[in-house]
């Protein structure tokens, strides 16, 4: 599996886009500001919703209206940040498919989507019984509190992506961090 | 009568002093006065590296990663409130709900998101306070946020306190614009100067 991603990894670094992206100062920092303006977007009207189940945001705003009103400029700003999310990651994918925080991100983006799809379903099924409220039921505020704890651990380890603490290169062969980053022969020439 | 013109008289007073103050900073932005300034605070800048954060921020990468993250979430805070208070007055969202209301309660999570924003860049710019201070973009987010936290408290939120009926649809929108376009910047100056330091 992990030479099945990093020859695939190889192959787009291979394209000329890639390169160009890469060696570009302007454009790949354009790119990358762009991500975290489009992020900032995302996540704002994301906590807001998820604060408001909690009770602590507009309180007095139906729950239905924040979410419904909040969703466009959030999806938005969510497919401004993927689009971005993939040109870096097409400008560095050997070091980004190589990297634990990468995957972890990865896996906590899974968790995420899981977790919204759920949030959704729940709040669509329920919420004509509590739109006044100030406070959604428990298991709304249990989605909305996991919501707020995945996308910050999403950030934190898109954060952690930009240093190279645990880099194949920089770990021993064999060792566990090697193996959770799926380091294999080679993937230090990148 | 009276109260209009007492009004009125207070409006203008509030332009002449905010005028004012504009002309003050150019003028000392195109003075010598700045750039004596700064050299001042050089001794300032290698201080802050000397401090318990500036230490903590130097020794622990993994901490000072952290810090920058909770920077990153607390901006989306900031802009989360910043860009639902302007789209109302735009008339763009919540156009049912009135506009008070929204105003208030994002004004309560916009000085929340402020609040970590600033804790943490303060302990971020104590643990490259040696770097940042030669960097052209450091000084101009922070010339961003201070015009971003001086046009909140001092420009926008007491001028729409008042009843927002009375105000000129046009300022009310100008307000909203001059916002995003403020906050917009703060973030993008603040993202640029990991790229200038690196």
């Amino acid at each position: 599996m992990n030479q099945f991603v990093y020859d695939i990894a190889v192959w787009l670094d291979n394209t000329a886009w890639s390169t160009l992206l890469h060696e570009s100062y302007y454009m790949y920092n354009w790119v990358e500001s762009i991500h975290v303006l489009s992020l900032i977007i995302c996540l704002g009207m994301l906590f807001l919703i998820d604060l408001r189940m909690l009770g602590y945001a507009l309180p007095n705003v139906p729950a239905s209206s924040i979410a419904n009103r909040l969703n466009l400029p959030m999806l938005l700003g969510f497919s401004i940040m993927v689009f971005t999310g993939l040109l870096l990651f097409y400008a560095v994918p050997v070091r980004s498919t190589q990297s634990v925080w990468f995957r972890a991100k990865m896996i906590l983006l899974l968790g995420c989507a899981i977790n919204a799809f759920l949030f959704h379903k729940r709040m669509n099924e329920s919420v004509s019984s509590w739109d006044n409220d100030a406070r959604a039921p428990g298991r709304i505020r249990l989605g909305a509190a996991l919501s707020l704890g995945f996308w910050s651990l999403v950030v934190i380890c898109g954060r952690f992506i930009a240093y190279d603490w645990f880099d194949c290169e920089y770990t021993d062969v064999g060792s566990l961090s090697q193996m959770l980053s799926g380091c294999i022969d080679g993937q230090t020439r990148y | 009568m009276s109260t209009t013109s007492a009004t009125t008289s207070g409006s203008y007073t509030k332009t002449i002093t905010v005028v004012t103050l504009v002309l003050l900073i150019l003028a000392f932005s195109f003075s010598s006065l700045r750039r004596d300034t700064w050299l001042q605070l050089y001794e300032f800048f290698l201080w802050m590296e000397t401090t318990p954060f500036g230490v903590i921020g130097k020794t622990w990468g993994a901490v000072f990663a952290i810090v920058e993250a909770f920077h990153l979430l607390a901006m989306a805070l900031l802009g989360g409130a910043v860009v639902v208070a302007d789209a109302r007055l735009m008339g763009w969202i919540f156009a049912d709900i009135p506009a008070r209301e929204i105003l208030d309660k994002t004004h309560k999570v916009f000085v929340a998101g402020l609040i970590v924003v600033l804790a943490t860049g303060i302990f971020m710019a104590c643990g490259v306070a040696g770097k940042i201070y030669w960097l052209p973009v450091f000084w101009y987010k922070m010339l961003a946020l201070a015009t971003g936290i001086f046009f909140v408290f001092f420009i926008r939120r007491p001028l729409l306190r008042r009843d927002l009926n009375e105000i000129r649809p046009i300022v009310v929108k100008l307000v909203a614009i001059s916002s995003m376009l403020v906050w917009v910047t703060v973030a993008a100056t603040g993202r640029w100067i990991g790229f200038a330091g690196s």
